[in-house]
């Protein structure tokens, strides 16, 4: 594929070069997650999250796919992640409880479907209002794919991560827009990055401690 | 009953006995006691009061059941009175502005005759009236004379007008059809005629049912009213056409239009008594050839014209159905020849002839899959045809003048039936109906395959850019690749409404999650069963597609994917499926191209490894016409085509390689055409190229877009050729001429690539592009 200059191509506003700019960020480092989650100048904060938003739901297929190895439907017959929550799949007309891997799956379809739809998204220049708030939702489901496999599927959830810092680009970017609120973020490594913003060290990969919730 | 048995114990006491008998009978059965035993026991001769009575309230009875009936009756009448005066209503308004169509027509008839005498003898022809005709004025008035002033402007306006006319004609067509169906049904006409055009070009038909209709109706009648002023106007423009000379053809009126004036010229000729069937499709033919001869004057007048008055219609493809003129030409050509032939047995003179010719017309404007033989046109055999008018100036004279529906009216001064038959089909037309579609239009003037194609669906779910597409060989059904790691199936008879615009937004079925990247090629197995697709990764994954009717958010089925086909190092760029072997091959950036056996997932059959000389192969495709053979075309410039039982290179195709020039120009894609030993080749200097199998030779090359050309495809006919490219445009190419019939822009650019891959559907009319925009469409 050609690779556009980054720059030339922020200049011009046109629909999906937020995208191409994001992923020459992410193909560029992809761990450098303060750089990929930083806006251009003049950019549209609410463009800025759809694009990231549409990212992440398009790099966490690769997760899926490792998921459908390990994550049968009677292994995995609800969709928790600790003890506490079952999470009902929203993609049906009333509230479901699918196995994890159907949960994972209808969620990235009801999310593309969403996030592609005309009807909330009609243009990839400017988001209207109303549909802001359509993300968060969104992105609470997504996480819910992160928790169960943090906490279900550990291994694969660490061999991700490791290739692509997902979750915690994913955190902190529900953090710095404030897509969701702290409560729901039960994946540890939120707190492991608080501790390394806080202390001023540099990011620790991977996360083995165990934090109960 | 009783009431019945009622008037009968009366009415039969004035019979004989036997009916005395009947009476009774019913009587016996009857319920009623008092009345019932009353008559019986009546004499014969003798009335009893009661029996008056039950007698007169029967009778009463009875007539108040008449009197309802009589009203429902009467009801029923008086709303077929008014339904037949708004039939007669419309009909009168018909008419009237068929006549001043006519009396455009005419016009325009005049103004080429300007032209044409100017152009053959520099010198003004005096024809006196040359003014654009008063639509207002009364039907019966013709145009005064006037001087001719700015013949040019007014004949451009003139041809404007008449265009628009025409295309009005063309877009009601089904409206006429029923119109003239509903009429001829009125009259009670007999169907036997019918069925005999029917039975011609039932086969030849494309537009099936619509053609049927129009053949019917074409030899319908209606009503004729006051069709003296009419009458007077076609024998106007019998005298005015007595005149006309081939060369004058209105030339920018588009390619139906010259059809139709043609086929005026042709029935004329029909009707002479000596013709021989191959005689008249040549004669009739060679009129198809001038029209092609004689556009290149008017290229400057066209685009005005394009303008202002198709309003309504896409404006590239005004331009673009110019180029197809010879192209289309010749195929009507051809499927009249085809045509003439198949006519056979005893036919009724003149009308029946007409009436055949007409029935061929119609197919003439639709377009038949037909390779093009005829011979280049010939200015003679067209100047033959004063002469048969004059001949013929005495005989009648049947000016057929079929609109572009193939419709026609017959006139002539003897034949006032065939003037009522044209005038019936006149009558038949409706009124412009403006709020009829474009796309009806165009789609149902012109061949369905060759119709305009119009975006119809937009396939939003993807991520990211769409790498392929591949359709269902039987159902409406899409599957896409995509960067997003996934393909994504779509059923394109579920659709969702969508706020804005015209396509309608289809979500998909089903979502395949395998590939690790971006998934660059899919192909379907020749059942719709299995689909392959090739990724990034090195992997070629085999699926089984799920059943088009799923709901979208049903549980997973590991089921669905069968397994990965392991093998290639490296992305997989091409994937080719093989009906008759059951056998998948693919090309990949390792520099291999891998023959695989699709019903078991199982290491390769044989591997080619071409990364030595060749490069590094980026497309590959079965040949169509020996299934032993596949040609794949390589990074380096070069095609080839090898054999894939004996696993060697058969031949090179010879690339148009200039001593100095880029030689190693990518080749994007290569695909082989369905029927002819053809391959075709996209490449990335623009360049679109033709090769023969056989002799590996170039057949053609041509500029084809602004930017690479990155996919290809052919329909299932093996007419038409469809490119997709950077430029973010498709177009639609007719195999034959190599020129390009339409055009769309679609998608948009994401890191400067537009449109990956392009296809048609095996069955059904549906055309697909992907775009590096995440979005597919589907064009109808």
């Amino acid at each position: 594929m050609v690779m556009a200059e980054g720059t030339a191509v922020l200049r011009q506003n046109r629909p999906g070069t937020k995208a191409q700019y994001i992923q020459q960020n992410i193909r560029a480092d992809c761990s450098n997650i303060d750089k990929i989650l930083e806006p251009p100048e003049g950019q549209d904060e609410g463009v800025w999250k759809y694009e990231h938003l549409r990212q992440f739901c398009l790099e966490l297929n690769g997760l899926a796919v490792k998921l459908q190895s390990e994550c049968h439907s009677d292994t995995c017959t609800q969709m928790t992640a600790t003890e506490q929550w079952i999470f009902l799949c929203a993609a049906h007309k009333t509230p479901k409880e699918c196995p994890a891997i159907d949960y994972t799956r209808h969620t990235l379809d009801g999310a593309a479907c969403l996030l592609n739809s005309n009807k909330y998204f009609p243009s990839r220049v400017s988001i209207k209002e109303s549909s802001v708030a359509k993300l968060g939702s969104v992105c609470c489901r997504i996480y819910r794919i992160f928790s169960h496999a943090y906490f279900h599927h550990r291994q694969i959830f660490d061999e991700y991560e490791n290739e692509t810092f997902l979750c915690h680009r994913f955190t902190k970017f529900v953090m710095k827009y404030n897509l969701m609120s702290k409560d729901n973020l039960i994946v540890p490594i939120l707190e492991e990055e608080v501790q390394n913003s806080v202390s001023g060290k540099v990011k620790h990969e991977g996360n083995h401690i165990e934090k109960t919730y | 009953m009783d009431e019945q048995a009622g008037p009968g114990v009366f009415f039969s006491n004035n019979h004989p006995a036997a009916g005395g008998a009947k009476g009774l009978g019913p009587l016996a059965e009857a319920a009623a006691a008092g009345d019932g035993v009353a008559a019986a026991g009546a004499a014969r001769a003798q009335y009893s009061l009661p029996g008056i009575l039950h007698f007169l309230q029967h009778e009463w009875a009875r007539f108040e059941v008449e009197r309802a009936q009589w009203e429902v009756e009467r009801a029923e009448l008086q709303a077929q009175i008014a339904f037949l005066q708004g039939e007669r209503k419309g009909q009168e308004n018909l008419k009237k502005d068929l006549v001043r169509r006519i009396k455009m027509l005419e016009y325009a008839l005049k103004q080429e005759r300007a032209k044409y005498h100017k152009l053959k003898y520099g010198t003004e022809l005096n024809q006196g009236d040359m003014k654009p005709p008063s639509y207002d004025s009364d039907e019966g008035n013709e145009t005064e004379v006037q001087p001719q002033q700015n013949s040019q402007l007014m004949w451009k306006q003139g041809r404007q007008l008449l265009r628009q006319y025409l295309q009005e004609v063309g877009y009601t067509d089904t409206i006429l059809d029923v119109k003239s169906k509903r009429v001829r049904a009125l009259l009670g006409f007999s169907s036997d005629v019918t069925d005999r055009e029917d039975d011609k070009n039932q086969d030849s038909v494309i537009n099936g049912t619509e053609a049927e209709v129009k053949e019917t109706a074409m030899i319908g009648k209606s009503e004729l009213t006051d069709s003296a002023s009419v009458l007077e106007n076609f024998k106007f423009l019998e005298s005015a056409a007595a005149d006309f000379s081939d060369e004058d053809e209105d030339d920018d009126i588009d390619g139906r239009e010259k059809s139709i004036i043609d086929t005026s010229t042709i029935v004329r000729k029909k009707v002479l008594p000596d013709s021989s069937e191959d005689r008249d499709t040549k004669e009739a033919l060679k009129e198809f050839d001038f029209l092609v001869t004689s556009e290149e004057g008017d290229n400057d007048s066209r685009s005005a014209g394009d303008g202002t008055d198709w309003e309504k219609e896409d404006q590239c493809l005004m331009p673009e159905a110019w180029n197809v003129d010879q192209g289309v030409i010749t195929k009507l050509k051809e499927q009249y020849k085809k045509e003439r032939k198949g006519k056979k047995g005893v036919k009724r003179p003149n009308r029946s002839k007409l009436q055949d010719m007409l029935a061929n017309l119609r197919d003439v404007d639709e377009l038949p899959s037909l390779q093009p033989s005829v011979g280049s046109p010939s200015r003679p055999s067209s100047s033959r045809l004063p002469e048969h008018e004059i001949n013929r100036a005495d005989e009648v004279e049947a000016l057929t003048f079929p609109p572009s529906s193939g419709k026609s009216f017959i006139m002539g001064a003897d034949e006032a039936l065939e003037s009522e038959l044209g005038l019936g089909e006149l009558a038949g037309l409706t009124v412009a109906n403006e709020a009829d579609s474009l796309t009806y239009d165009i789609a149902n003037n012109k061949d369905a395959l060759r119709k305009t194609w119009n975006p119809k669906f937009t396939l939003r779910s993807h991520f990211d850019g769409i790498r392929a597409l591949a359709f269902h060989p039987t159902e409406p059904v899409l599957i896409t690749a995509s960067e997003d790691h996934t393909l994504k199936m779509w059923n394109l008879q579920k659709t969702a409404p969508a706020k804005k615009s015209t396509s309608l937004d289809v979500e998909p079925i089903y979502t395949f999650r395998a590939h690790k990247g971006p998934v660059l090629c899919v192909v379907m197995s020749s059942s719709g069963e299995q689909c392959y697709s090739g990724g990034a990764d090195g992997l070629i994954q085999s699926w089984n597609t799920t059943n088009p009717n799923i709901d979208p958010y049903d549980s997973y089925d590991p089921s669905v994917l069968r397994g990965p086909l392991l093998g290639h190092t490296d992305a997989v760029w091409g994937l080719a499926y093989s009906a008759a072997h059951q056998r998948l091959l693919s090309c990949s950036a390792d520099g291999t191209l891998r023959l695989w056996n699709t019903t078991e997932v199982a290491p390769a059959l044989s591997v080619f490894n071409d990364n030595q000389e060749l490069g590094v192969p980026a497309s590959v495709d079965l040949v169509s016409s020996d299934p032993s053979h596949m040609v794949a075309s390589f990074s380096k410039g070069y095609t080839s085509i090898f054999n894939m039982e004996t696993q060697q290179r058969i031949l090179t195709l010879e690339s148009n390689l200039d001593s100095t020039a880029n030689s190693s120009c990518q080749i994007n894609r290569v695909i082989s055409h369905p029927t002819l030993p053809i391959s075709i080749t996209a490449h990335e200097d623009r360049h679109i190229k033709f090769y023969d199998n056989n002799t590996g030779k170039l057949i053609h090359s041509m500029v084809a877009h602004l930017e690479a050309v990155t996919s290809l495809a052919v329909d299932p006919n093996g007419l038409y050729l469809m490119s997709g490219s950077h430029d973010c445009s498709i177009r639609l190419w007719n195999l034959e001429s190599k020129t390009c019939i339409q055009e769309f822009t679609a998608h948009r650019k994401k890191f400067e690539e537009s449109i990956h891959d392009v296809a048609f559907h095996p069955s059904k009319c549906y055309i697909a592009s992907a775009g590096a925009d995440a979005l597919a469409k589907v064009f109808v």
